[in-house]
């Protein structure tokens, strides 16, 4: 698959996709190079962000459209040069970054906030009320280059070294060094020092 | 005196219920453009009812994977977002659960474990099999009690039951009971703390 730039018009005073598939439009804070790809609108859906850019997606790069970037109000996800998402559930209460050349797979989740109080008693009186206040939340870091296989979730606070892979449906709950490869749940190093000979 | 409320029951946004389905008031099933129609697609069971949630759910994309003789319950307040319900027997949640994306509860093992049951089980599946029973498979029910979470990617196994208030990490395989106020991840899932 090549894509090509996704060429972003105004319709109505709103940002849309030409042909898009999914009927929303794209918020005005996500800025968006003139040369990435972006697969539909859908990916915007659950995007809150009040932050004067909330979505940053840079040169070269593809969000392909199964993507969602659940974003609160204070959230902002950044996708590097080259960077090629393709479907993988975001979701961002802080910062995620996800560095230059660096893939992330299908049915990934990535989330630098669990959304709920961990005392049940207070998650059960936030879900009566509908009421769900603010909650701790910790940025996660992808470097350049690396690959997170599909399935896998990378936990709040996580951070992924440059090079590294993350095998698929593994779960990562702490730091990844650079150019490693882990798997499994939680997820371990299995092979180190993969930087090209 | 004066007249008797009308008590709003919970709707599909897909269309009308099956008959043997019960929602509480302000409940709300919902689907996108992918999961819409799959909601009740595969939901054959004949008990009554098969599938009862309680008051102020929402469930957003969630299949009832529900078998003829299978049911599942569901209490009030309860959020979940593309579950995969598979009941061949039962599946009962509590109040205030909360169960995040692409999670699959199953409360069955789908074939038999023996290779030789299993085979005869594949060719009762087969459509040459002109209506062969299938042999039996084994089940156990699946209990989540009140306020537990359940985070995306997460597997609920066979015969499990998850305490109240526990905390089940994002991608964990559950396949033994969890404590009450415990935080398990991993798979198998364990342990890691309490809440």
């Amino acid at each position: 698959m090549t894509a090509t730039p996704t060429r972003i018009v105004r319709v109505d005073g709103n940002r849309a996709i030409p042909e898009d598939w999914y009927p929303g439009t794209v918020p005005d804070n996500a800025q968006i190079d003139a040369t990435a790809y972006v697969g539909s609108s859908y990916s915007f859906q659950r995007c809150r962000s009040e932050l004067p850019i909330g979505v940053e997606i840079g040169r070269g790069a593809s969000l392909c459209d199964a993507t969602s970037l659940d974003i609160g109000a204070r959230g902002v996800v950044r996708l590097g040069e080259y960077a090629l998402v393709n479907g993988a559930r975001i979701i961002c209460d802080t910062e995620i970054e996800i560095g230059d050349y660096s893939l992330v797979s299908w049915d990934v989740v990535l989330m630098d906030t669990y959304r709920v109080p961990f005392d049940p008693d207070e998650r059960g009186r936030a879900l009566v009320d509908g009421t769900f206040g603010a909650n701790p939340a910790r940025p996660i870091r992808i470097g350049r280059n690396a690959w997170i296989g599909f399935g896998a979730c990378v936990l709040p606070g996580a951070t992924i070294g440059d090079g590294s892979i993350v095998a698929a449906r593994s779960v990562v709950a702490a730091g990844v060094p650079p150019y490693v490869v882990v798997a499994g749940n939680p997820a371990r190093i299995i092979r180190e020092q993969i930087r090209a000979r | 005196m004066s007249a008797p409320s009308i008590r709003e029951t919970g709707r599909w946004t897909g269309g009308a219920l099956p008959t043997n389905v019960r929602l509480g008031p302000g409940t709300v099933i919902t689907g996108d453009r992918w999961t819409e129609s799959q909601v009740f697609r595969k939901f054959a069971s004949r008990l009554d009812p098969g599938l009862v949630i309680g008051a102020e759910c929402r469930m957003d994309g969630v299949l009832f994977n529900v078998g003829e003789r299978g049911r599942v319950t569901i209490g009030d307040h309860c959020r979940f977002e593309e579950v995969f319900l598979i009941a061949e027997q039962e599946i009962r949640i509590g109040s205030r659960v909360i169960i995040g994306w692409r999670s699959t509860i199953v409360d069955a093992d789908f074939h038999p474990l023996s290779p030789a049951e299993r085979l005869r089980d594949v060719v009762a599946c087969s459509p040459l099999s002109a209506g062969i029973p299938r042999p039996s498979i084994s089940c156990r029910p699946v209990v989540i009690e009140d306020d537990v979470w359940i985070g995306p990617n997460a597997t609920i196994l066979k015969g499990t039951r998850i305490g109240a208030g526990a905390f089940v990490e994002p991608g964990a395989v559950v396949v033994q009971d969890v404590l009450p106020r415990t935080r398990v991840l991993g798979n198998p899932a364990k342990q890691i703390g309490e809440v």
